[in-house]
């Protein structure tokens, strides 16, 4: 993945305010050595004047505001601007903030997202490698090669790309509850009931996985998530939980996915199976009847 | 004469927008104040806007060097306002996520030190070092610096055989590196000279800025949240707490080089006797009315959670007090006096966490 064809690009970092986490990671890409952005020959700044590349990291808090946006200033243009991390594309988990004046689309222009609380440098050099075919592309320069990061196996509990089952979904919605990003949202519809996840705010923290009782949402150890900023709103998982007409009075309902049933009873009998077509109405009278069978009135 | 100059992390080779009103009598540091409050984000704000659940992942991104340490110490808080008492395995597995941090925090300190007196290769060599940690986290948490280890009434990852062999074969592989790191920054000369005798803080200093952390312990105090209020499983790990009297950048960079040392062994201990058993004692708990304090020994030092609840899943009042906050005063008595030249150094001695501390 090296490229050697044209002259090295220069990369500036910014922390505009994070938790450190991004800042520490981009530290690796300097350090270690599989990981050096050398290898896809670019190089760290001093100044913001020497650079082409612009890998910004944090929420942008207000007290920083003017620097941040005056060191970007000081580049001359043509330059490719990199939002890294869950922050730089949406604030992340610092959003609603009086002390947040991000997210850094509303000040400068942002070419790049790298998805990630904070994302792994495998993905750090994923987005940069894109940022450097960006900016050779405006400059109507030879493109290098598409990078392919080295196919060491990827961890198999990575937390990555989030996944929805929607027929294992039971609606309860406590996901939403306890996302911090503020990621996902549910919406009532005639149909039933939709969940939209924006992995722009996602932290791939894991808590709804954790708590969703049916396995319905998971993370996947996908990693690859760098995309252009103009696709920041469309990377999202979409989900509608699938209602059926009740086997007795035809209305329609959510019923219990089988995952839901096997983690809270251990399954389900064959005789009690029927019961997951009835909606919850039919459900009651079915058992009040079955419960008072022989009993007089 | 004097003049005032303003130092930030550019001048300062710093991660983080950490800045000073520096004042100097030509190449000697006079006064100085931190200026604080560029990684301000309102989190006294977010978490009263967040409910219990979502703190738990809005915590843990306080801070990314020590970020178990957060959500770990809030869960306590939570814990003992609900009268929660977490399984036997979860307190060990929590020690066990906070040690793995406290070793790469420790590692990338000691990284910076080399590169801040020019020893490029060394700097290289310790975050290659580091890497090791870094693969440990992603491969059984998910993440390289972000663990999500913690929830409500225990842990919510577990080590099975696998991954408890694991472990222990990476832990074995940090041994030999951790002492030949330990000599050197102890014994080799250039090293050496130019961190030994620098920016000291004397004993008596130590105690009146109530510094804490790898920097007490450098300064001759024997504090450590593990043994004087032992939490999770500590009181069941064999600890000894490293201390020196010299108070300086050497003795800081030893203690935490000692410290990343005894973490490889607790980890160990940690994993021989793991008890067997459930990793959470609840789901979503009701959590009642009620206030906590908890603390923890962060990597930084003490950690301090006060946590005030109403009945609602929305806390009625969060704050911290923070390792780094004591640590950052104590600048004064080991700068003063001292060459501007070595301000970065004694800065990084210290280890800041701006982002703790501004919030």
């Amino acid at each position: 993945m090296s490229d050697t064809s044209s002259h090295p690009l220069h990369l500036f970092r910014i922390n505009a305010g994070s938790c450190n986490g991004c800042d520490v990671e981009l530290t690796v890409t300097e350090a270690v050595e599989r990981f050096d952005v050398a290898t896809l020959g670019c190089h760290y700044a001093d100044t913001p004047e020497q650079a082409q590349i612009f890998l910004i990291t944090g929420p942008l808090t207000t007290r920083l505001r003017q620097e941040v946006l005056a060191l970007y200033a000081a580049a001359p243009a043509p330059k490719v601007t990199v939002a890294v991390g869950a922050c730089g594309a949406s604030c992340g988990v610092f959003r609603d903030s009086y002390a947040v004046s991000g997210p850094l689309e509303k000040e400068i222009t942002v070419d790049l997202n790298i998805p990630g609380c904070p994302p792994r440098p495998q993905a750090l050099l994923d987005g940069i490698a894109a940022a450097v075919r960006l900016y050779r592309q405006r400059r109507g320069e030879t493109l290098p090669p598409l990078a392919s990061a080295s196919d060491v196996a990827v961890p198999e509990r990575l937390r990555g790309a989030p996944r929805f089952a929607a027929a294992a979904c039971v609606g309860c919605r406590v996901c939403a509850h306890v996302c911090a990003g503020g990621a996902i949202r549910f919406d009532d519809k005639e149909e039933g009931v939709a969940l939209t996840l924006w992995e722009n705010s996602c932290t791939f923290c894991g808590l709804c996985a954790h708590y969703c009782p049916s396995g319905a949402l998971t993370l996947s150890n996908d990693w690859r998530r760098t995309h252009p900023q103009s696709q920041s709103y469309q990377q999202t998982v979409h989900g509608e939980v699938p209602q059926s007409p009740c086997s007795d009075c035809d209305a329609s309902f959510t019923a219990a996915p089988p995952e839901l049933l096997r983690r809270a009873l251990g399954g389900t009998a064959a005789p009690i199976e029927p019961l997951r077509q009835l909606c919850p109405d039919c459900r009651r009278r079915h058992n009040l009847t079955f419960a008072t069978r022989g009993v007089k009135r | 004469m004097s003049t005032t100059i303003t130092l930030g992390p550019q001048q300062l080779g710093l991660e983080e927008p950490m800045y000073f009103r520096v004042e100097v009598d030509g190449e000697q540091v006079t006064n100085l104040d931190v200026i604080a409050g560029h990684a301000h984000r309102g989190m006294e704000h977010l978490v009263m806007k967040r409910n219990l659940y979502q703190n738990i992942t809005l915590l843990e991104r306080l801070c990314s060097l020590c970020s178990n340490s957060h959500p770990s110490t809030f869960c306590v808080a939570v814990e003992e306002i609900a009268g929660i008492v977490i399984p036997e395995r979860a307190e060990y597995l929590r020690c066990i996520a906070d040690e793995i941090k406290r070793i790469s925090s420790h590692l990338f300190n000691c990284a910076v030190l080399g590169h801040i007196v020019g020893e490029t290769a060394l700097f290289r060599w310790v975050m290659e070092l580091r890497e090791i940690m870094q693969e440990c986290k992603e491969t059984i948490y998910g993440n390289r610096m972000d663990l999500a280890a913690n929830c409500i009434g225990g842990v919510r990852y577990d080590l099975d055989a696998e991954y408890t062999d694991y472990l222990w074969q990476q832990l074995e592989r940090m041994k030999a590196p951790l002492e030949a790191l330990y000599q050197r920054y102890a014994e080799e000369g250039p090293l050496r000279q130019r961190t030994e005798g620098v920016g000291i803080l004397t004993p008596e200093a130590a105690r009146h800025y109530a510094v804490v952390g790898p920097v007490a312990r450098a300064s001759g105090i024997a504090g450590d949240v593990r043994r004087s209020a032992p939490y999770a499983a500590y009181d069941r790990l064999n600890l000894e707490v490293p201390l020196r009297q010299e108070g300086d950048v050497r003795a800081r960079a030893l203690v935490r080089l000692t410290e990343a040392q005894q973490s490889v062994g607790l980890i160990q201990q940690a994993l021989k006797n793991l008890p067997a058993g459930p990793l959470c004692a609840t789901r979503l708990p009701e959590i009642p009315a009620g206030e906590a304090i908890s603390k923890s020994e962060a990597p930084r030092g003490e950690l301090i959670y006060y946590l005030q609840t109403d009945g609602t899943e929305m806390p009625l009042r969060l704050k911290w007090r923070v390792p780094s906050y004591m640590n950052w005063e104590a600048l004064k008595p080991m700068l003063i006096g001292g060459p501007v030249a070595d301000i970065p150094l004694i800065v990084n001695s210290i280890d800041p966490c701006i982002s703790c501390t501004d919030r």
